[in-house]
């Protein structure tokens, strides 16, 4: 009988919500883990990719992790496909402030921007909502180091630790459990692992199953990057989540 | 289940436009917030979602924006909707300001937004917004404090002071019963009000408030420890209260 | 005929601009103000075609307080500089160009002096001092003669004066005196020629 109120992502049920919202937020919730930890010298962002088959080619260029412009990156939780147009419109839109501004977009900026687009998606007719959430690390001069999620109702907001994707509620705990204000880069990204690895399905973390990106400041200039797949096997071995996990197992 | 509802915005056979009655559900689930003028002051005071720890107070966004220099405006309901329609706002003030050289009157301004969300109960393909607002500010070169309220359905309306949102209608029966209307009331009373009236619905004290305080050349928010300060005030003086009332009974 | 003068010191920057407003052969007034505030450290001073020069100005100053309310933050005059400058190239290749020429004056994300100067085909320098139009022709070699970088503002004035003394001395036409603002870590302030 709720399909009455569902059938249209436009519509408001009696109850005042908005049911192609709720549920693109559930497809979300469905997909793998990403992970981002706002640290005082730097911010980790660490996502699951989800392998689907043994015969699926895995040194292709990552999924989940996208560059945005040279000082905002973001991670993706959601269908993939609706992703890229928004990662297209944040790209244009980022290169379209710096020609006007001669300096890059603040990532507020940046993410309030998409933002309003998935909320037009969730007000106007024939449309349904994107089917994505976002986590987005960067840099820049007003507030430095910073951390947004946003979702498929079009709202976003600042972190200091956050999950989007499946077991993001046990995520969170996790992160609340062991994050601390004056974290530092690399205990950061021990934390991002080791969370990641605790609320994946898969029991042992590897490269083909995880994707690491991360930003940092060097010589003033935000440095952005995307680990290769051999960096994050090492990062995971010097890291000692594996070992950890192990342990859990036992 | 009549199917007046399923489409967009139309008139049921009795008269009831859904669509824009289910927004003001969407109202009444959002966070609360307050608005009161005292003589020479507004305070607009509003509900923050539990912060929850790994928040970053920073750079999440708040429930108080500014529109204009003089012009404030507090929401209740979808976030999402509320920026778009504040983004408008904000163009509207300038865009005025740029024709007519004066900046808008809270009245004008109030007007537009309620414009706004009313075009959107009547055009296709839209659903309407999911927020009331409270404007609130100065005009130009002029001492009267303002404070208007709009709703989805594109009503807008002034007041003395009054609430949006989550349990409104109780904060709304408590600012009724404690205005004195006869009274003008000092930039104090009228800032120890407005928390009141949220604390009747909002357990949690002082962390989970913001508030905007507006006057004719200045708009500031309040920082955490003056809000608690005055949460103290008002829990002492109701531990006082109920001390008082305790004997009696006795008696 | 119009002048815009412009002088960066080490604690702020001086923006002059003449108060004549003529209309072919006659003065129409003589307290006019051809600059725009911006936001609170950052002014404008603008000469030109009339008509297009307010209407220009006061776009850039909506647009730039629009941006102000949006972001809660204001925009640094680097940034300004180049949005204004992206402005008249963009209407330079339109059918009506606005013919304006521009002078940013600032204080870099409220802390480093900045002088801009824009003309009508969108070219932007800057500058440590500089001026649009004749007025160039009279005051450069002072200003090349008497300009050090560590200069301040109190001395900057000084060598504005000697600019204005030179310009009613040998510019052929009135303009009425100058009207000079200064920008520095108090803000915008009118230091003379608003009698």
């Amino acid at each position: 009988m709720s399909r009455r109120y569902d059938s249209r992502t436009t519509i408001f049920s009696p109850e005042g919500r908005l049911y192609q919202v709720e549920y693109a937020l559930e497809a979300i919730n469905h997909a793998g883990t990403a992970i981002g930890v706002l640290a005082k010298d730097g911010v980790v962002l660490a996502a699951e990719r989800k392998v689907t088959s043994k015969l699926l080619e895995q040194d292709t260029s990552a999924e989940k992790m996208y560059l945005l412009n040279d000082n905002t990156l973001c991670a993706v939780a959601g269908m993939t496909a609706d992703a890229g147009i928004l990662i297209n419109y944040m790209r244009n839109s980022a290169q379209g402030y710096l020609k006007v501004y001669n300096q890059d977009i603040p990532i507020e900026t940046l993410v309030r921007r998409v933002c309003d687009v998935k909320q037009g998606y969730t007000q106007h007719g024939g449309l349904r909502p994107f089917g994505v959430s976002f986590i987005f690390a960067g840099y820049d001069d007003r507030y430095g180091f910073q951390l947004y999620t946003s979702n498929p109702s079009g709202n976003y907001s600042g972190w200091k630790a956050a999950s989007i994707g499946a077991n993001n509620s046990s995520a969170q705990t996790l992160l609340k459990q062991d994050y601390k204000d004056d974290i530092s880069f690399d205990e950061a990204k021990k934390l991002a692992l080791k969370v990641l690895s605790k609320t994946t399905d898969s029991s042992k973390l590897a490269s083909d199953k995880v994707e690491f990106a991360t930003v940092l400041l060097k010589d003033k200039a935000p440095v952005l990057k995307i680990w290769k797949p051999a960096e994050i096997d090492k990062l995971l071995e010097e890291s000692g989540v594996l070992e950890e996990s192990k342990d859990d197992d036992n | 289940m009549s199917g007046y509802d399923s489409a967009l915005s139309i008139f049921s056979p009795d008269g009831h436009v859904f669509q824009v009655e289910y927004a003001l559900e969407a109202v009444k689930r959002g966070t609360c917030a307050v608005g009161v003028k005292g003589k020479e002051i507004v305070v607009l005071a509003c509900e923050r979602r539990t912060t929850l720890k790994l928040q970053d107070p920073r750079i999440t966004p708040s429930k108080i924006n500014r529109i204009d220099k003089h012009v404030q405006l507090a929401f209740a309901g979808l976030n999402a909707d509320a920026r778009i329609l504040i983004d408008k706002a904000r163009i509207e003030a300038q865009s005025y300001k740029l024709t007519l050289e004066d900046p808008v009157t809270v009245e004008y301004l109030t007007r537009y937004v309620a414009g706004v969300q009313q075009r959107y109960t009547q055009s296709g393909g839209t659903r309407p917004f999911g927020i009331s607002t409270l404007i609130a500010g100065f005009d130009p070169n002029d001492k009267t404090p303002r404070l208007y309220q709009t709703e989805p359905s594109g009503i807008y309306s002034a007041w003395k002071a009054n609430a949006i949102g989550r349990s409104s209608k109780t904060v709304r029966e408590f600012l009724e019963k404690n205005y004195e209307k006869e009274k003008d009331l000092s930039d104090e009373e009228t800032i120890k009000l407005s928390i009141k009236g949220l604390l009747e619905v909002v357990q949690t004290g002082a962390k989970n408030i913001e508030i905007s305080i507006i006057k004719p050349e200045e708009t500031r928010s309040m920082t955490n420890e003056e809000i608690e300060k005055i949460v103290k005030e008002i829990e002492d003086e109701k531990a006082a209260e109920a001390e008082k009332k305790k004997p009696k009974k006795k008696d | 005929m119009e002048v815009v003068l412009g002088i960066r010191a080490k604690d702020g920057v001086i923006l002059a601009t003449s108060k004549a407003f003529t209309r072919g052969i006659s003065v129409l007034k003589a307290t006019d103000d051809k600059t725009r505030i911006l936001n609170d450290y950052n002014i404008l001073g603008f000469t030109g075609e009339g008509g297009d020069t307010t209407q220009f100005a006061d776009y850039i100053q909506a647009n730039i307080q629009l941006s102000t309310m949006r972001e809660g933050t204001e925009l640094n005059s680097k940034a300004i500089a180049s949005y204004v400058r992206y402005e008249l190239a963009k209407s330079l290749r339109t059918r009506k160009p606005f013919q304006v020429n521009v002078m940013l004056a600032g204080l870099d994300k409220r802390e480093e002096p900045f002088l801009s100067l824009i003309d009508y085909l969108g070219t932007r320098v800057d500058l440590p001092y500089a001026a649009h139009g004749y007025a160039a022709f009279y005051t450069m070699s002072l200003l090349d003669r008497h300009y050090t970088p560590d200069i301040s503002v109190e001395d900057g004035l000084k060598l504005l004066d000697m600019c204005e003394k030179e310009l009613v001395k040998r510019f052929p036409m009135e303009f009425k005196g100058l009207l000079v603002k200064v920008v520095d870590k108090k803000g915008i302030r009118v230091v003379k020629g608003n009698e």
